[in-house]
């Protein structure tokens, strides 16, 4: 099967140099000031510096983006992780049918897609509570909701893989009170699921453009699409290192799961 | 078992989470489709309008996109499937493609816009490349945000997403089904026909349905590459919708966000029925 | 002659492993001989061997007068059956069991007859609608065992398939198998680690360890005169008890000064140990005539045997006696005395 076993390997080869090449033409564009009509073999490897990262760091509207977008990220994860622990764990302990129901309701937000979600958040809201609309915080509902499908299906293989009824007897019967419990002894069990989800949380949120496009919150990928246009080096730059945070963030996760796995 | 059991019936502790649900989700979903039917002094339903009027093009240009996308993206994201699985003997191969399969699926907006617009654009530097070896892409007419140029970056996310559905599937054969084929008499062709393409199909064909919502849906790629005026049906949407513009068209734009949700509704509920009617056999 | 099964010398590796060594063992046509071994031992490889899925290194196979090393895996005419996972999931009953005749375009009525013949030898009659999920483990290996046997192959493989099934299922589909493989008259290899499965069925036995052929034999042959310690220890149970040989035929138990007789083979001075099968250890009341006195420690009531444990004093050892004659009332603690019938017994310096 020597053959075969080329045929598979040329496969692989082919789609990851199909992979790799975005990837190394955003560096090579975002860090090397030579323009592309300019590029020969003779000057590859001139003018690299890592300068646009720092301009783009001066730039204020940038520092203000970068900071909503952490902001935003770490309150949908803290909110995702309120909402679903508590009320997972309840289900699984003491209605199979309201857990099936919450794993169907799981799967709702990939029926109604994001730009829908936005526009009728937009207008339902607009009249009735506005403040979601003009606070950018606002957000953070349907940021959560957009992570839900991830989130929840990581918390959920957390509390199976417990012995959670066990848990929650011993710690009741201890005295303790059902916020104590979950969070003292339920959630410290299932911390490789709930990092997880935070990290999900959190690269979904750094990648969001469609709702705060909509809403015309600046967040980080909002000023990248932007800064396109007056900085296009810098903008590149940090779309490259916020791509990077994303796969690193994706790459632990992943270590989290193949060690829970042994 | 102390207190817990005896407290059985009480669904109010779960209102948190659908009430949340239902103000955030359930709430703007339902808006969107009353106001996608009012006619407001129109001649016809926003929802027939937006499908057979002179909007229908974008709904047309973005199924048509999504399937391009989707049935390249099945195609040669089982084509890496079938080499992670073949080559798995090598240390480190499955690995490294799962791993980095699940980062570029999650990909996409506007970082993986602008790495196709350097590798692509008419400033790219694959273009410049290709170039060299006489390969002109530019006056071959390809435009990044040409129909195939779009096509193009979104197999970038939809590729590791089929590999991603496909490789557990494929796990899943079990060596012992090939190799009763085989004691039956049954020939390589005959088994992939009669045993390993049957069981495999749920997986292909929740895989490709799973893969057109995921492009119909997609926003955030196609307004960087268009810079905002794109045919796609999201960029259209914002179109009418965004800000204030009195375009008097709102209602129409929520019926097009009205028709996105039927439409992907159909296409996870059929997804969801392929992948449970498949781990049903396999128990 | 032309559905016996034969392997000659066969040996395998796996890189640097060696799985199997120099193995040979002779199926006869209507024979059903069972593959009996610890894990690693071999038995397994032998099968696929058999089967095709993997090639020798050097020896060869022989099914009736022709090797099968030339014809690849779906051309060797073998039925196999599979620990689990066996039928295809996709496929209900009827169409998992014509699965073979459709290979070969066998026309719709000549498989439609096949079928209800198959699934009436089998005892299934009315389930060919369900698919396997939907069966028990046990029915799933009887529509496996009767999918194997649908397309008439010349021998019949069967790797493990009762490991996978509870313990009472497993005494059924055993006796399943074993009157279906009588009355189809198929030369069959039956791979397990279960020696009571073994023994319960097989025409004869091969004893395997350590990718060798330890012993092959009958039931009966093989526990009753097992030609080495580790066939003794691994097909039935028995007692290891150490001993000092005296001399020639002649031992003692450990810390004890009387010698008894033994068989004249094996090692002729210093430490060995002692293998006899609890059947041949008699328990009598301390007034009678007694090799050994001792305590009883245990007595486990076995429902048609009752065997009994005895602390042996000064030797500080236990002996099992293991009596199916009702004869038998011991109380724990009480003092009694032990008889040894040491004609079958197997003197040795293996640990």
């Amino acid at each position: 099967m020597m053959s075969g076993r080329k045929l598979w390997w040329s496969v692989l080869v082919v789609v990851t140099v199909f992979y790799a090449i975005p990837m190394v033409a955003m560096t090579r564009f975002a860090f090397q000031r030579v323009p592309v009509i300019k590029l020969s073999w003779s000057n590859v490897f001139d003018k690299w510096t890592v300068a646009p990262i720092g301009e783009t760091f001066a730039d204020p509207n940038f520092r203000s983006s970068a900071l909503l977008s952490i902001g935003l990220s770490v309150a949908t994860a803290v909110l995702t992780v309120l909402l679903l622990v508590p009320t997972m764990a309840l289900a699984h302990l003491r209605s199979p049918r309201v857990r099936r129901w919450i794993e169907v309701s799981a799967v709702l937000p990939f029926v109604v897609p994001a730009i829908a979600l936005v526009v009728g958040f937009a207008g339902a809201f607009r009249g009735t509570a506005p403040l979601f609309i003009r606070n950018p915080y606002g957000m953070v509902p349907l940021l959560v909701i957009t992570a839900l499908p991830f989130t929840h299906r990581t918390i959920e293989n957390g509390l199976s893989s417990i012995d959670l009824r066990t848990l929650v007897d011993a710690s009741r019967s201890l005295g303790a009170g059902w916020n104590r419990t979950i969070w003292t002894v339920v959630a410290p069990n299932i911390r490789g699921s709930i990092a997880t989800a935070t990290f999900l949380a959190i690269t979904v949120v750094l990648g969001e453009f469609t709702i705060a496009s909509l809403l015309l919150k600046n967040t980080l990928p909002l000023y990248l699409a932007y800064a396109q246009g007056q900085n296009p080096q810098g903008a590149f730059a940090v779309g490259l290192v916020l791509t990077a945070i994303s796969a690193s963030l994706i790459g632990i996760t992943n270590g989290i799961g193949r060690r829970s796995r042994r | 078992m102390a207190g817990l059991s005896k407290r059985q019936a009480r669904p109010l502790v779960f209102l948190p989470y659908f009430a949340f649900l239902a103000v955030f989700l359930v709430w703007p979903a339902l808006y969107v489709f009353r106001s996608a039917f009012e006619r407001s002094g129109a001649p016809r339903s926003p929802m027939i309008e937006a499908v057979t009027g002179q909007y229908r093009g974008s709904f047309v240009y973005s199924l048509q996109l999504s399937f391009a996308s989707a049935a390249i993206g099945v195609l040669v994201g089982s084509l890496v499937a079938i080499a992670v699985v073949q080559l798995d003997s090598i240390r480190g191969v499955r690995s490294a493609l799962v791993g980095y399969s699940s980062v570029a699926a999650n990909m996409g907006g506007i970082p993986l816009a602008f790495a196709f617009l350097a590798a692509f654009g008419m400033q790219g530097l694959a273009t410049r490349l290709l170039r060299e070896i006489n390969v002109d892409l530019v006056g071959w007419g390809f435009k990044i945000t040409d129909f195939w140029g779009i096509v193009l970056v979104y197999l970038y996310f939809q590729i590791p997403l089929m590999t991603l559905i496909l490789v557990p599937a494929l796990d899943g054969l079990r060596r012992t089904w090939h190799e009763a084929a085989q004691s039956l008499g049954a020939s390589a062709p005959q088994y992939w026909r009669l045993v390993a393409f049957p069981i495999l199909l749920p997986a292909l064909l929740g895989g490709f349905l799973l893969l057109v919502s995921n492009s119909f849906a997609a926003y955030a790629t196609a307004f960087a590459l268009s810079s905002g005026s794109s045919r796609l049906v999201p960029v259209q949407i914002r179109f009418f919708l965004q800000g204030e513009t009195i375009t008097g068209k709102t209602n129409l734009g929520y019926a097009m966000a009205a028709w996105m949700v039927l439409i992907t509704a159909l296409l996870v509920v059929g997804f969801q029925a392929l992948v449970r009617r498949s781990e049903r056999w396999r128990r | 002659m032309n559905r016996s099964l034969a392997f000659l010398s066969v040996t395998k590796s796996f890189g640097k492993t060696l799985a199997l060594d120099h193995f040979s063992v002779e199926v006869a046509e209507g024979e059903l001989v069972s593959l009996l071994g610890p894990s690693g031992c071999g038995k397994s490889t032998a099968l696929r061997v058999a089967a095709g899925f993997e090639n020798p290194d050097s020896g060869d196979v022989m099914v009736g007068e022709s090797s099968v090393l030339g014809s690849p895996a779906n051309e060797r005419g073998m039925g196999l059956v599979f620990q689990n996972y066996s039928l295809f999931p996709h496929l209900n009953v009827r169409e998992n069991l014509e699965f073979g005749l459709r290979v070969r375009r066998s026309s719709a009525a000549v498989r439609r007859a096949r079928v209800t013949e198959l699934l009436e030898l089998v005892r299934l009659s009315g389930l060919d609608d369900r698919l396997p999920h939907q069966l028990s483990g046990g029915q799933q290996q009887r529509v496996a065992l009767a999918r194997a046997l649908a397309v008439e192959p010349r021998v019949l493989l069967l790797d493990e398939p009762l490991s996978a099934l509870d313990a009472t299922v497993r005494v059924e589909v055993r006796d399943e198998i074993r009157r279906i493989q009588r009355g189809s008259g198929i030369a069959t290899l039956f791979v397990t680690h279960d020696q009571d499965e073994a023994l319960a069925i097989s025409d004869r036995v091969c004893v395997m360890r350590s990718r060798r052929v330890e012993q092959v034999g009958t039931p009966r042959a093989v526990y009753r005169y097992p030609a080495t310690p580790f066939v003794a220890r691994f097909v039935g149970r028995v007692n290891d008890l150490a001993v000092v040989v005296r001399g020639v035929g002649i031992v003692a138990l450990r810390g004890s000064t009387s010698g008894f007789p033994v068989p004249q083979s094996g090692p002729s001075s210093g430490d060995a140990r002692l293998l006899l099968r609890p059947e041949d250890v008699r328990v009598v009341g301390l007034s009678d005539d007694a090799l050994a006195r001792g305590r009883v420690e245990a007595v486990h009531f076995g429902g048609a045997t009752t065997s009994v444990d005895v602390l042996l004093t000064p030797s500080n050892q236990t002996v099992r006696s293991t009596d199916a004659t009702r004869n038998v009332r011991c109380e724990v603690g009480e003092e009694v005395g032990v008889v040894f019938d040491t004609e079958r017994a197997l003197l040795t310096r293996e640990p």
